[in-house]
């Protein structure tokens, strides 16, 4: 891929996680009790609520607060937390750990059911078990994941016992929450990896190597799967945040103390500075996951290196 | 090849199941919300054909004044996505450069992050107007803000692949204007995939509606929404399973019904063999 290209595509992230950050502070400036006053404040103390005000810089227009934030940013002071009150990169450090194991674990498990899914899908296209296989995963994929919760708790924890209900302190723990995460992204990656798999084997370059005589398997894997890398490394790009909001709901579950029940808790307690941080943490993960997956993507591609 | 119209016919039909119950609810003989503490968690009978919940009000009844918000929300978030998509999209793809890069840049900050935490997000920032609405209107605006990006991409993308087609070409050549062009010309060949995004988005939109109520943040007690029939079975899991059975099925027919709806009609439209 051209240098050129990187430069850009970069620079057009970089653009866009301005925006994003603009939108994060536009969204948490509206906040109750931000800029307007409300019945509660109205009856505190006037000289205790200047105060207060001045000591949060509500006193100062919009913009003046943004490049506030946008300084303590770019020293890593993400504030403190209202909640907890202590600073919020010292609860992000605590928890982000968490969330990686449970995202991590959840991003290899698709990926090592759904390709061989793919696979097997791909062997014989529009047979019976690959119209079973569609079937079967985008029936799951509509499968609300809370309800799946549920059941698999009642299932595994109460009436089997074999895995715990709820928290996080093993292994263990995280069997039921990856489950969870796991299933609804079958669908689409499999498809994904059986459609490239076809196209790969239907065209040109497949009826040569055919008719050079390789075997079918090594012809699945070999020229097939290749064509499938770069549309996976793109979906991997889109499955970042897909996982990230599905955790906010399955963490919250399961109980599992990482970044998305920390999400879902402070936006409860209104708990500005963390919802903050979150937001801009996850816009900013998700734009270097895309970014990097379509850099990678070009990087792989030999026809976009030509049409740089 | 003859088009497979099995799939859009499944979708259809489920979605059309949900549609007539939603429908039908306000004559159903049981009042969704009327208490009755002396027949608390009964098992499917012939009184209660799906049981009574914790505070003995029947399920069936709650259920289908549940298809009412479900459907509510689903549709209401496509047509607002459709009503911001639209615009920009057709922006974007038919002028290119300068509003292109500004949609396409939007776009890009929208999709960074998961759909439901900013709706999570909007809903507890909750500005006046918004606040004010009814409750399913209230969520198909803060879902329908996150939830327009797809039909935007799509349109963005057929409108720039037919912007230089002949047929535009033509048209241009005997002196059609910009809008004509536009509105009768790219907006009928390029809506085709607006419309699978759509159904793909009411299905998304019915889901979040759920995960919403099922946190607390969607529908208020006492209306009855799917999401919030199922965090009441959470409370008495074990013990009472048509609570957890018959809202979880409800919501899985309706969220596959249309996604079903979407793949058939992307088959049925762009009949590319491969892809069955």
């Amino acid at each position: 891929m051209g240098e050129l290209t990187a430069v850009r595509r970069a620079a057009s992230a970089a653009v866009t996680l301005a925006l994003v950050s603009v939108v994060v502070f536009a969204l948490a400036s509206t906040l109750p009790g931000g800029d307007d006053e409300d019945e509660g404040e109205r009856r505190l103390p006037a000289d205790y609520r200047t105060a207060v005000r001045a000591q949060f810089h509500l006193d100062e227009p919009w913009h003046l607060r943004y490049a506030r934030w946008l300084g303590d940013l770019s020293r890593g002071d993400l504030g403190v937390s209202l909640r907890e009150k202590r600073p919020v990169t010292s609860i992000l450090r605590e928890r982000l750990p968490v969330s990686l194991a449970l995202n991590a674990a959840a991003l290899a498990a698709i990926v090592l059911v759904a390709v061989p899914l793919g696979i097997a899908g791909a062997w014989r296209p529009a047979s019976r078990p690959d119209r079973l296989l569609a079937l079967g995963t985008t029936a799951l994929y509509a499968v609300p994941v809370f309800w799946a919760a549920l059941l698999l708790q009642w299932l595994f924890a109460v009436r089997l016992g074999w895995l715990p209900l709820f928290g996080y302190a093993g292994p263990a723990h995280l069997v039921l929450p990856v489950a969870c995460l796991t299933y609804g992204g079958l669908a689409y990656v499999s498809r994904f990896v059986r459609t490239a798999i076809v196209e790969g084997t239907t065209g040109e370059g497949g009826r040569v190597a055919r008719a050079r005589g390789v075997g079918p398997l090594r012809f699945l894997l070999v020229h097939g799967l290749r064509q499938a890398a770069i549309p996976l490394l793109t979906l991997a790009g889109f499955l970042v945040p897909r996982l990230v909001g599905g955790s906010l709901l399955i963490e919250e579950i399961f109980g599992v103390p990482g970044l998305g029940s920390l999400m879902f808790q402070s936006v409860l307690a209104r708990d500005l500075p963390v919802v903050l941080a979150l937001t801009l943490l996850s816009g900013t993960v998700t734009l270097v996951a895309m970014t990097g997956a379509d850099l990678l993507a070009a990087w792989v591609d030999p026809r976009s290196r030509r049409a740089a | 090849m003859p088009r497979d119209l099995s799939v859009v016919r499944t979708g259809a039909v489920l979605c059309a199941i949900v549609a007539v119950t939603a429908i039908a609810a306000p004559w159903l003989p049981l009042d969704p919300n009327r208490i009755d503490l002396g027949r608390v968690l009964e098992a499917p009978s012939l009184a209660h054909w799906m049981g009574t919940d914790g505070l003995g009000r029947d399920v069936l009844s709650r259920l289908a004044h549940g298809a009412r918000v479900s459907l509510g929300v689903g549709v209401g978030t496509a047509a607002i996505a459709l009503l911001i998509g639209l615009p920009l999209g057709a922006l974007a793809g038919y002028r290119g450069g300068f509003w292109d890069a500004v949609v396409s840049r939007a776009i890009e900050a929208v999709l960074c992050f998961p759909a439901l935490l900013l709706a999570l997000a909007l809903l507890s920032v909750a500005p006046g107007w918004l606040s004010r609405l009814p409750e399913t209107a209230r969520l198909a605006f803060a879902l329908g803000l996150v939830a327009w990006t797809p039909t935007a991409r799509y349109l963005r993308a057929e409108f720039r692949r037919l912007r230089t087609s002949e047929a535009v070409l033509a048209a241009r050549a005997a002196g059609a204007g910009g809008w004509r062009i536009a509105v009768r010309h790219l907006l009928p060949q390029g809506i085709a995939p607006v419309l699978v995004t759509l159904a793909f988005g009411a299905a998304a939109a019915s889901l979040a509606e759920a995960s919403l109520s099922f946190i607390g943040i969607g529908v208020a007690p006492p209306t009855a929404s799917w999401g919030q029939m199922l965090l009441e079975a959470l409370r008495h899991m074990g013990r009472a399973w048509w609570l957890a059975l018959f809202p979880g099925a409800a919501l899985f027919v309706t969220v596959y019904g249309f996604n079903r709806l979407a793949e058939g009609l992307r088959d049925w439209l762009d009949p590319r063999p491969l892809l069955r």
